[in-house]
């Protein structure tokens, strides 16, 4: 199956159970009115960890209406995110969200060896874009966890990312390994481990998926572009999904993505045993829901 | 040879050389001349295997030593020392310097290591300001190997030369042995890149360098060529290796080149292929602005003719 707008995403959920989504320290307007919002619609069921009067402070200064909605109060927020992870963890939540907390405490107790949500596979941050001039939605990743991530990063990553799309029906999703060329040079490592990935893929040591890279930007979405330069490719032309060479390159596509292209985004963190929404205050309204969508599409279904 | 040669061979024989005795039928009879310049001649292993291609008129030995020991060691392997151009030289290193001096300038198409101890004459074929080889350039050797239990030619590399290659001098190797093989007809020839096992790995750095080398034929920046790698031998030369592995490789177990990720195992491969598998080679170094000849003295009397006239397949023009 290939999607074409994030609103198909509506379509992957509705006849799946409803999920159950947990706001960590959810005294926080934009997390916590996006939630209310997908719980509306009856695409989850939100459980709201945090300081009990600050979040009913929060809610009716943003005309929120949460009632009937399942609270636990606990004012500190540190213990807060831990009740939160712990939900998630036995099984009595299947996503978790960051409400009014620093990314690196949510992270950090994601991460607790004792109680945390680790699953031995490296955290990684996939955004899935609708964009208008390409036919269907394109993943790109990691534009917001791993800075510089090496080879072993990489297969990881793109093992987390092929079972998200996997689960929203992207049988062998086609990754692009991007560079600034599509020829290999030992001058630039991205180029190379393009090729590893690639003949790694083809030895069925990454499965899955399909993967070519390196490929330029232009090659990896236009079938022209590649043409013109004479690049046979299966994935060039119809990627679903971006492999970024560091966070760098892959902060200023997503962030051009948006402002220029007005794409719309929705995105999840990948490898804990949870999908993790995190959105940023700067994110659009749309953005936050849409990545809660994402979320309860990739999450575990029983 | 020559481009009407080449016509010739093509109508006659489809294009491709098979064997190496084809090979050598075919320098023969493409009616040219080469001019090899012997450093310090006066050994009996030269003396022979060149006596041959100068008596079947493809080969002019330029024999650059000591005239009497020269003279002497035709008279005891019963060559005819006047079909042989003596030059004289002192010793064995201004031999060596004369030989790739005339070859060069042009005065001789290949060059051909006599008596001369291996170091003295690759020190004058990679002396910066008259030897034979480019600035940045690799040398390397490839092999062209002739055995009964393979249905073609195998070309192999790195006999000889370099210990471990590293990404830059594997894929100066796959250039020039797929040269070789172009210059044998083969125009798009299937190039396995050998290890282990067909996995790739951090803990078998050459799996790594051959990936990037695949990538690289994909993209055109290998001369055409099918490449796959790593793969083990069986992958590479063994079809029903292939079915049974379940590896998806375009060689399909009908390779034509083997680039080997060491001297340390390419080196015993084609000994055992010449000592337990009734082989026969033809070899060269490569990377040279010419020819150059250097044989191991234990090669078989066929071999080291063999060596002789694929140096002159490969001096001649393509067009």
């Amino acid at each position: 199956m290939v999607l074409r707008y994030l609103s198909e995403l509506k379509d992957l959920l509705a006849d799946k159970p409803v999920r159950r989504l947990v706001l960590a320290a959810a005294q926080d307007l934009n997390s916590l009115s996006s939630a209310i919002k997908a719980a509306r619609d009856g695409f989850i069921e939100p459980i709201l960890v945090g300081d009990k009067e600050a979040i009913q402070n929060i809610a009716n200064s943003g005309n929120i209406d949460i009632s009937g909605v399942r609270m636990i109060h606990e004012p500190d927020t540190e213990l807060a995110v831990g009740i939160a992870v712990k939900m998630v963890r036995s099984n009595q939540a299947d996503i978790l969200m960051k409400g009014k907390v620093g990314t690196s405490s949510l992270l950090k107790a994601v991460l607790n060896k004792e109680w945390g949500l680790r699953t031995g596979s490296l955290l990684s941050h996939i955004a899935i874009f609708e964009v208008a001039a390409y036919h269907k939605l394109i993943a790109v990743t990691d534009v917001a966890m791993n800075i510089a991530p090496n080879l072993q990063d990489k297969i990881a990553i793109v093992n987390n990312s092929v079972a998200c799309l996997n689960k929203l029906g992207v049988e062998m999703p086609k990754v692009a390994v991007l560079g600034a060329v599509e020829m290999v040079s030992e001058n630039m490592q991205a180029t190379l481990d393009a090729a590893l990935l690639s003949k790694m893929n083809q030895r069925d040591q990454i499965k899955n998926c399909l993967i070519d890279g390196p490929l330029a930007f232009d090659n990896a979405i236009s079938l022209e572009s590649a043409n013109h330069k004479g690049i046979r490719s299966e994935v060039a032309g119809d990627t679903d999904l971006l492999l970024m060479p560091d966070i760098e390159v892959g902060n200023v596509l997503y962030k051009s993505l948006v402002f220029f292209a007005h794409a719309k985004v929705a995105a999840v963190i990948l490898g804990a045993s949870a999908p993790i929404v995190l959105t940023s205050r700067s994110d659009s309204d749309q953005a936050k829901y849409d990545s809660i969508l994402l979320a309860a599409a990739v999450s575990k279904q029983e | 040879m020559t481009a009407s040669c080449w016509q010739q061979l093509s109508q006659n024989r489809n294009n491709m050389i098979t064997s190496l005795s084809q090979m050598a039928d075919a320098v023969r009879s493409s009616g040219k001349r080469y001019r090899i310049a012997v450093a310090w001649a006066q050994d009996n292993n030269t003396v022979g295997s060149l006596y041959r291609a100068v008596n079947e008129g493809f080969a002019e030995a330029l024999m650059i030593g000591n005239r009497d020991q020269i003279t002497r060691t035709c008279h005891d392997t019963g060559a005819d020392p006047s079909r042989f151009t003596i030059i004289e030289a002192d010793d064995e290193k201004s031999a060596a310097v004369t030989a790739v001096r005339m070859t060069a300038t042009g005065e001789a198409d290949i060059v051909m290591k006599g008596l001369v101890g291996t170091d003295k004459f690759l020190r004058a074929v990679m002396d910066k300001d008259h030897g034979l080889l480019p600035p940045k350039a690799v040398m390397s050797y490839v092999c062209a190997v002739e055995i009964p239990a393979y249905h073609k030619l195998l070309f192999i590399t790195d006999t000889a030369v370099i210990p471990f290659p590293d990404l830059d001098q594997k894929v100066a190797m796959a250039e020039y042995a797929i040269a070789m093989a172009r210059k044998f007809g083969i125009m798009k020839p299937s190039v396995a890149l050998i290890g282990a096992s067909e996995k790739v790995s951090n803990h078998f750095p050459n799996t790594l360098d051959y990936s990037v080398m695949c990538k690289m034929a994909q993209r055109g920046q290998i001369s055409s060529c099918v490449m796959d790698g790593p793969v083990d031998l069986f992958l590479a030369c063994d079809p029903d290796s292939v079915r049974i592995k379940g590896v998806d490789t375009p060689l399909a177990g009908d390779s034509d080149i083997l680039l080997f990720p060491s001297l340390e195992a390419c080196n015993p491969f084609y000994k055992g292929l010449m000592l337990f598998g009734g082989g026969e080679l033809a070899g060269m170094i490569c990377g040279t602005t010419r020819p150059v000849v250097l044989m191991s003295r234990s090669e078989s009397e066929l071999s080291k003719y063999y060596c002789v006239a694929l140096a002159c397949l490969m001096a001649s023009k393509n067009d």
